[in-house]
């Protein structure tokens, strides 16, 4: 049995993203906050 | 006996399991490089290309209907999205040069998530997240009570019946993935697990929104709903959508209340199983709990912080005018808002193209079984707790 602090409970697909996606989407998500708050980006129209 | 699914459901932990454990690397052969990035690319263009082609049928039926006179049913873009995939998905299928791209859906909808952030002051998530979170813990308690029941009348085997309460109880594919090496389940049990989920949130897109327009019930009171009951994040924030935007940002927030569980709920099933000497035993509980933890519900949190710092003024409170200006102004929420709307679009398009209907019937019929009578249960149960609530001041 792998221990159990390891990612052994990521999938073993070969297509579905690593657990790190969450920190990716925050990364980005933050990035455009920041970029929307100063001023760099606006809307656009959904 | 299960099938393995075929490699356009996402995910698909039954084939090629061996070789991906050895390296013991998250995600393992999906190393982000300059040539796996590029061959994303297709898959991306195609969830975009689905989401704006949904946007699109859902205007031009606008226009025909205003300019013609032409009376096409306005369905909304969500739903298009998610049938132009299902279409694709199980006619000709998703091609092997789309499929890494598509699997991105789950990025696109984390990070909308992440910027829905914005249209939530931290009030709202306190005193809506808080209500979640309590409605949660009943719903906790009596859905696992419930399936592992049921697991027993339908002789499901035990680790297949945990993964089952587990998915069901808080978040779908993400749980059972958690839960998968924390109880040493094996890979058939956890491919038939993902299959029932899936397919039970296949269900819930179709049924949620007729029973929510049934039972009038309101934007926020249908969202909440929806998030409490519909387990995998990415159908329940479509089901949530499917009733308006402003369910779905409701959807959102409840199903990020729920989520956060997942770590203390599969601790749980982790020490049982090691009890029992059929799992391995959990030496460092609060690491545990972090590894599992969502992460994404904290960029939801940040996001909303600044959103409700841009609410205060500087003049009632100048002790902390650095940090009010920090906050988003109104045209500011609204530009994240239509980022986040942006984001949410390929991923409505990836629940659609990860779904294979042949798959998820081609698992057996009891594991399903228990899902269908679970979920009948836990949709009832939590839209009693949201009439409950409603009808008792207790949400506002």
């Amino acid at each position: 049995m792998a221990p159990l602090n390891s990612n052994r409970s990521v999938p073993p697909s070969g297509h579905r993203l690593p657990a790190s996606v969450d920190y990716v989407a925050i990364a980005i998500g933050l990035v455009l906050a920041a970029l929307v708050r100063f001023g760099v980006l606006h809307q656009i129209r959904f | 006996m299960t099938q393995p699914m075929s490699t356009q459901t996402i995910p698909m932990p039954v084939a090629d399991s061996a070789s991906h454990y050895a390296t013991g690397y998250p995600g393992s052969g999906q190393r982000l490089t300059p040539a796996s990035f590029l061959a994303m690319l297709p898959g991306v263009a195609l969830l975009f290309g689905i989401g704006i082609l949904g946007k699109f049928l859902q205007n031009g039926a606008g226009y025909l209907d205003a300019h013609y006179g032409i009376h096409i049913p306005r369905i909304e873009y969500v739903l298009w999205a998610i049938l132009l995939g299902l279409l694709i998905s199980n006619t000709v299928g998703v091609a092997r040069i789309f499929r890494s791209g598509v699997a991105t859906y789950e990025l696109w909808l984390k990070l909308g998530i992440v910027l829905v952030g914005a249209r939530f002051l931290l009030q709202d998530v306190l005193h809506i997240g808080g209500l979640s979170l309590a409605l949660v813990a009943v719903e906790l308690v009596l859905s696992l009570s419930v399936m592992t029941m049921l697991g027993r009348i339908f002789r499901l085997s035990p680790k297949l019946t945990s993964l089952l309460a587990i998915g069901s109880s808080i978040c779908g594919v993400t749980a059972i993935m958690a839960a998968r090496g924390a109880i040493d389940s094996d890979d058939e049990d956890t491919a038939t697990a993902i299959a029932a989920i899936l397919s039970l949130g296949a269900i819930a897109l179709f049924t949620f929104p007729a029973i929510g327009h049934a039972l009038h019930m309101s934007q926020q009171g249908y969202g909440v709903w929806a998030g409490l009951a519909v387990d995998n994040t990415a159908e329940s924030v479509v089901t949530g959508a499917l009733y308006g935007q402003d369910a779905g940002r409701w959807t959102v927030l409840a199903k990020t209340a729920r989520s956060s569980f997942i770590g203390f709920v599969v601790l749980a099933y982790a020490v049982y199983w090691a009890s029992r000497g059929q799992a391995e035993r959990v030496t460092n509980k609060p690491l545990f709990l972090w590894q599992k933890f969502p992460k994404f519900i904290l960029g939801f949190l940040a996001i909303s912080v600044f959103a409700t710092l841009g609410g205060f003024s500087i003049a009632q409170h100048p002790h902390i005018a650095p940090l009010i200006r920090l906050g988003f102004t109104r045209p500011q929420t609204a530009a994240l808002t239509s980022f986040s709307n942006w984001a949410f679009l390929p991923a409505f398009a990836g629940v659609g193209l990860r779904t294979n209907v042949r798959d998820l019937v081609g698992q057996g019929w009891r594991p399903l079984a228990v899902g269908i009578l679970g979920e009948i249960f836990i949709a009832a149960l939590t839209l009693a707790l949201v009439f409950w609530s409603y009808n008792h001041g207790v949400a506002r």
